[in-house]
C-alpha cells in the first residue's frame, strides 16, 4: 500500500522454482526495505532458504523477477549480488580460521600494491571500521580462529560493511551465539538499521523476531502467506501461519500396546550442550525428539549412540547400565542408529546391499570366523522381501538405489541385528513422500514387535503423525513433553522457540 | 531407429566387456607380442625363471598391499619390513643361530614394523600416507647405522647357511618352495579378504570408514590387524630374498614397493567398484613380471623397461576407468 513511500532496497515478485517434481518455491514474493529489519520465518522446507539462494545468486528460479535498487536484474551471480551492494552472512559459512582478523575483512579485495598484499594496512583498517560500526576494540591481528562464535559474526558484518553493503541479509546467525551474544549482536543490526541499511533476519526463535524486526515475512509451502508488524501480531498467530494444516494421509494410524521401559535415560548431561535430561522409552512406544540446530537435541542422540561421550548420567537398556563411550559398545547392548547423513554413516554406497545389510551383525552369519554365505543370504533376502526394497539383486550396489530404499537398507542392518532400541536420526531427510510413508509404516511395524523407538527429527508433522509422545529440548533442557490432543505443531514449535514451555509435562 | 539402438547397445556393451577385461586382454596380447618378438620367451625354462624370480617375492608384498589398500590405506614401509626380515635373518644365522631361529627373528623384525605402523596409525591418528613415510624414513637410516652406511652382509657356506638356502633351492613334486609358499598364501589371503569376516570388515572401511564406525566394528583394531598382516607377509618376501641371494643388501627392500602398489591397482581394474583383489592383484605381478622378462629378452635396457611399463600402467587403467565410463 504504502510501497511508493518506502525506500524499497529489493522486490522479488512471482519467484518459481522446481527441482524435479519437488515445488520449492510457487510465486514467491519478497520485499527488502532500508532503514528496517525484516524478519523471515517459516518451517524447514518452507522456501525461505530457498529464496534466500535466489537473491544471492546461488539458485537460478524458474521465473519471476527481481529489483535490486530500482533496476531490474537478471542472470544473477554471487559476485554481481556483491557488487550490487547485498551480501549474506551465511549460518555455515564462516571464515577462514587461520586469517587474521584484517585479512578476514578484506578477503576478495586486499589492500595492497599490484600482486603485493599489505597485511598491516588491511589489519589497521580493519580495527578503524570495528570501532567505527561497533565501537569494538578487537586487535585485527588477531587470528580468527581465536575469536568467539559472535565476534566471528561481527567480522562478517564489517567485511560486508567494508564493500559498503546496502543489504546485509543473515541467516540464522544467533545458532551459535549464547544471550549475551545475541543482545549485542542485535544492537550491531538496530545501528546498522538507524544508519539506512536494509537487514533481513532468518531466526528459528520467534522472541528474537518479536524483539528485534520491523517486518516479518512468513513462508509455507514455497510461497510468502503475508508480511505482519511482529510488535502487533502475536507469536501464536505468526506460528499459525508458518503451519499447513492438511495434513493428509501421510501418516499411517496404528495401535501398540506399550510394555516395560526398555531406553531409560536419568539425568545425562554434556557440557556445553545439554543437562539434566531424563526420559524413558516403553517397549512399542515412538517418541520424537525435537529442538532448533544447537539446542542439543542432536547431542542426545549422539551420546545414546557413543558417539560423543556425556559428562554424567544414567542411561539403562531393559534394566541394565550401559556405559557407551564408543558404538561398537552401543551396537552390542543394543542400539541402532540410523544416522542423518546416510551416505556418510549409513550405507556403504559402493558396497552390496547384502554386505550392507549383514554389516553390523555378520557374527550371526560365520563359522570360525568365516561367512557363511549360505545363511547371509537367507537372511539377506528374507529382509529385502519384509522391507520391499526395490532392488534388482542383493548384490546389486547400493548406490544404484533410490534414497528410500538406501534408507531401508540401513533400517535392515539393524532388524538383522535384532536390535532392542532404535534412535533415529532425521530418518526421512532427502527422501521422497511415498518411500517415507514406508519407513513410518516400518517405524510401526518396528513398534509392533516391541522395540522402543527414538525418533529426532525437526519436521514436526512427522512428530505429530509418527509418535505416541514429544520431548522439545530449548537451550539444552527438556523444555515439553506432548502427547495426546496436546502434541500438536503449534505447541512443539512454541516450545521450541522457547516461546511456551510445558515443563509440568516432562514428568510424565 | 531401431537399428541404430541395436548398434549403440552392441557398442555399449563390446565397451563395457573392453573395460572389464582390459587386464586380461593386454596380458594376452602381450604373452603374443613376446612370443612373436623373442624365440625364447615362451620357453618352459624362461615362463620358470620369471615364475620364480621375477613373480614370487613381488607377489607376497603385493599380497598385503592389496589388504592394506582395501582398507582404504597405504602402506610405503613395506620394504622397510622385507629389509628388517632380511636383515636380521642372515645376522642371526651369521651368528650361528639355526635356520628356524632365523627365521623367526625375521618374521619378528617384520612385526615390530607392522606393530609400529598401527600406533602410528590408529592411537596416534596419523594418515597411513604419512605414518608409513615417516617409517620408511627411519628404517633405511635404521639399516644404514646397523651395516656401517650399507654394506652387505654374505652368508658364508655352514650347516645353517646351506640349510636356509634350501628354502629357495628345493622343491615339491618339481614345485620349487616358494613357488608353494606363495600358492599357499595366495589361498590363505583370498580367503581372508573375500570370505572371512575380517575381509568383510576390512572392505566396508575401505568402502566407507563412516559406516564401518557406526555399524559397532572395531575400527582401529581391524586396522592395526591390517598393517601387522601386510608387514609380516613382506617379512616373508624378506626371508626368501634372503635365502635365494645368500645375503642381505641393505635397502634393497624398496624395489618392491612401486612394482606392487602398481599390480594391485592394475588388479583393480578387474572390479566395477575398483576395489582391489587377490586375483586382479596376482594378474597384476604376473602383467609386470612378464613385461621386464619380455623387454629384457627383446633387448631393451632397464631403464627403457622402467618406461615400458609406466606405459603399460597408464593404459590398462586408462582403458579400463575410461571405456568403463564411456560404457555408463
Amino acid at each position: 500500500m504504502q510501497t511508493a513511500k518506502r525506500d524499497v532496497a529489493v522486490s522479488m515478485t512471482g519467484i518459481s522454482k522446481r527441482f524435479g517434481p519437488v515445488r520449492a518455491l510457487e510465486n514467491a514474493n519478497l520485499e527488502i526495505v532500508r532503514g528496517s529489519i525484516l524478519g523471515l520465518v517459516g518451517q524447514n522446507g518452507a522456501g525461505k532458504s530457498t529464496i534466500i539462494k535466489v537473491l544471492a545468486g546461488i539458485i537460478k528460479p524458474d521465473s519471476g523477477s527481481i529489483v535490486i535498487n530500482g533496476e531490474t536484474v537478471s542472470a544473477l551471480t554471487p559476485a554481481s549480488v556483491e557488487k550490487l551492494g547485498v551480501h549474506f552472512i551465511h549460518q555455515d559459512r564462516l571464515l577462514v580460521p587461520t586469517a587474521t582478523v584484517g585479512e578476514a575483512v578484506f578477503l576478495g579485495h586486499e589492500i595492497g600494491l599490484g600482486p603485493f598484499v599489505s597485511r598491516r594496512a588491511m589489519e589497521r583498517r580493519a580495527a578503524d571500521l570495528l570501532k567505527r560500526f561497533f565501537g569494538m576494540e578487537l586487535p585485527a591481528g588477531t587470528l580468527v580462529k581465536d575469536l568467539t562464535t559472535a565476534q566471528q559474526k561481527v567480522v562478517q558484518i564489517t567485511r560486508a560493511l567494508a564493500q559498503k553493503a546496502s543489504v546485509l541479509v543473515l541467516d540464522e546467525p544467533t545458532a551459535a551465539l549464547v544471550k549475551r551474544e545475541v543482545d549485542s549482536l542485535f544492537e550491531v543490526l538496530r545501528r546498522l538499521r538507524d544508519d539506512g541499511i536494509a537487514v533481513v533476519f532468518i531466526s528459528h526463535y520467534m522472541q528474537e523476531i518479536e524483539k528485534l524486526c520491523d517486518r516479518v515475512t512468513v513462508m509455507r509451502n514455497g510461497t510468502d502467506v503475508g508480511t505482519v508488524d511482529p510488535r502487533q501480531t502475536p507469536i501464536d498467530e505468526i506460528i499459525a501461519m508458518m503451519i499447513a494444516r492438511d495434513v493428509g494421509e501421510m501418516f499411517p494410524k496404528r495401535s501398540v500396546a506399550q510394555g516395560a521401559p526398555v531406553l531409560e535415560v536419568s539425568n545425562l548431561r554434556l557440557g556445553g550442550s545439554f543437562e539434566n535430561i531424563g526420559f524413558n522409552v516403553r517397549a512399542g512406544e515412538i517418541v520424537g525428539l525435537t529442538g532448533l540446530l544447537g539446542s542439543g537435541a542432536k547431542e542426545i542422540v549422539q551420546c545414546l549412540f557413543g558417539l560423543k561421550n556425556a559428562d554424567g548420567g544414567q542411561v539403562k537398556v531393559e534394566g541394565r547400565e550401559l556405559s557407551l563411550s564408543t558404538p561398537v559398545k552401543a551396537v552390542r547392548d543394543g542400539i541402532a542408529m540410523l544416522p542423518e547423513d546416510r551416505r556418510a554413516h549409513g550405507v556403504a554406497l559402493g558396497l552390496s546391499v547384502r554386505e550392507n545389510i549383514s554389516l553390523a551383525s555378520l557374527r550371526r552369519y560365520s563359522k570360525s570366523g568365516l561367512v557363511s554365505r549360505g545363511s547371509e543370504n537367507q537372511a539377506v533376502d528374507g529382509l529385502i522381501k519384509e522391507l520391499s526394497i526395490k532392488t534388482p539383486h542383493r548384490d546389486a550396489l547400493v548406490r544404484e538405489l533410490s534414497g528410500g530404499n538406501q534408507q531401508k537398507v540401513a533400517i535392515a542392518k539393524w532388524l538383522s541385528c535384532q536390535s532392542r532400541v532404535y534412535v533415529l536420526d532425521e530418518p526421512t531427510v532427502a527422501v521422497d513422500v511415498g518411500a517415507k510413508v514406508e519407513i513410518y509404516n516400518l517405524l510401526n511395524r518396528l513398534a509392533g514387535e516391541g522395540a522402543a523407538i527414538l525418533l529426532l527429527s525437526s519436521d514436526l508433522l512427522e512428530l505429530v503423525g509418527v509418535c505416541d509422545r514429544v520431548l522439545v529440548v530449548y537451550r539444552g533442557r527438556l523444555a515439553g513433553s506432548f502427547s495426546g490432543p496436546a502434541m500438536n505443531s503449534d505447541a512443539l514449535l512454541a516450545a521450541s522457540s522457547g516461546a511456551r514451555s510445558n515443563i509440568d509435562g516432562v514428568a510424565a | 531407429m531401431s537399428v541404430s539402438a541395436n548398434d549403440n547397445t552392441a557398442k555399449v556393451s563390446l565397451r563395457g566387456f573392453l573395460a572389464k577385461y582390459s587386464v586380461l586382454i593386454a596380458f594376452a596380447a602381450i604373452v603374443i607380442f613376446f612370443s612373436v618378438a623373442s624365440p625364447t620367451f615362451l620357453t618352459p625354462a624362461n615362463l620358470f625363471n620369471v615364475l620364480v624370480n621375477n613373480v614370487v617375492m613381488l607377489a607376497i608384498v603385493a599380497l598385503g598391499l592389496t589388504i592394506v589398500i582395501s582398507s582404504g590405506g597405504i602402506d610405503l614401509s613395506v620394504g622397510v619390513s622385507v629389509d628388517m626380515a632380511s636383515m636380521v635373518v642372515v645376522m642371526l644365522l651369521a651368528a650361528g643361530y639355526s635356520g628356524v631361529v632365523g627365521v623367526a627373528g625375521g618374521l619378528g623384525a617384520a612385526l615390530i614394523v607392522g606393530i609400529l605402523n598401527a600406533i602410528l596409525i590408529t592411537r596416534l591418528n596419523i594418515s597411513p600416507f604419512l605414518a608409513t613415510l615417516g617409517v620408511l624414513f627411519i628404517g633405511q637410516s635404521t639399516q644404514q647405522l646397523a651395516t656401517s652406511g650399507g654394506q652387505p652382509i654374505y652368508l658364508t657356506s655352514g650347516y645353517a647357511a646351506d640349510q636356509f638356502n634350501a628354502i629357495a633351492r628345493t622343491a615339491l613334486f618339481g614345485i620349487p618352495t616358494p613357488v608353494i609358499v606363495l600358492i599357499v598364501l595366495v589361498v590363505a589371503v583370498h580367503v581372508l579378504l573375500h570370505r572371512s569376516v575380517f575381509g568383510r570388515y576390512v572392505q566396508a572401511m575401505g568402502a566407507q570408514p563412516g559406516v564401518a564406525w557406526y555399524s559397532g566394528i572395531r575400527v582401529q583394531r581391524e586396522l592395526s590387524m591390517v598393517h601387522v598382516l601386510c608387514a609380516l607377509l613382506a617379512g616373508v618376501t624378506g626371508i626368501l630374498l634372503s635365502a635365494t641371494v645368500k645375503s642381505y643388501v641393505p635397502l634393497s627392500g624398496n624395489a618392491f614397493l612401486l612394482d606392487a602398489i602398481g599390480a594391485t591397482f592394475i588388479g583393480t581394474t578387474l572390479s566395477r567398484e575398483r576395489k582391489p583383489s587377490v586375483i586382479g592383484t596376482l594378474l597384476g605381478v604376473l602383467l609386470l613380471a612378464i613385461v621386464k622378462n619380455g623387454l629384457l629378452l627383446v633387448g631393451w635396457n632397464f631403464y627403457w623397461q622402467q618406461v615400458g611399463i609406466g606405459v603399460l600402467v597408464f593404459l590398462v587403467l586408462a582403458a579400463s576407468f575410461g571405456l568403463r565410463r564411456a560404457a555408463h
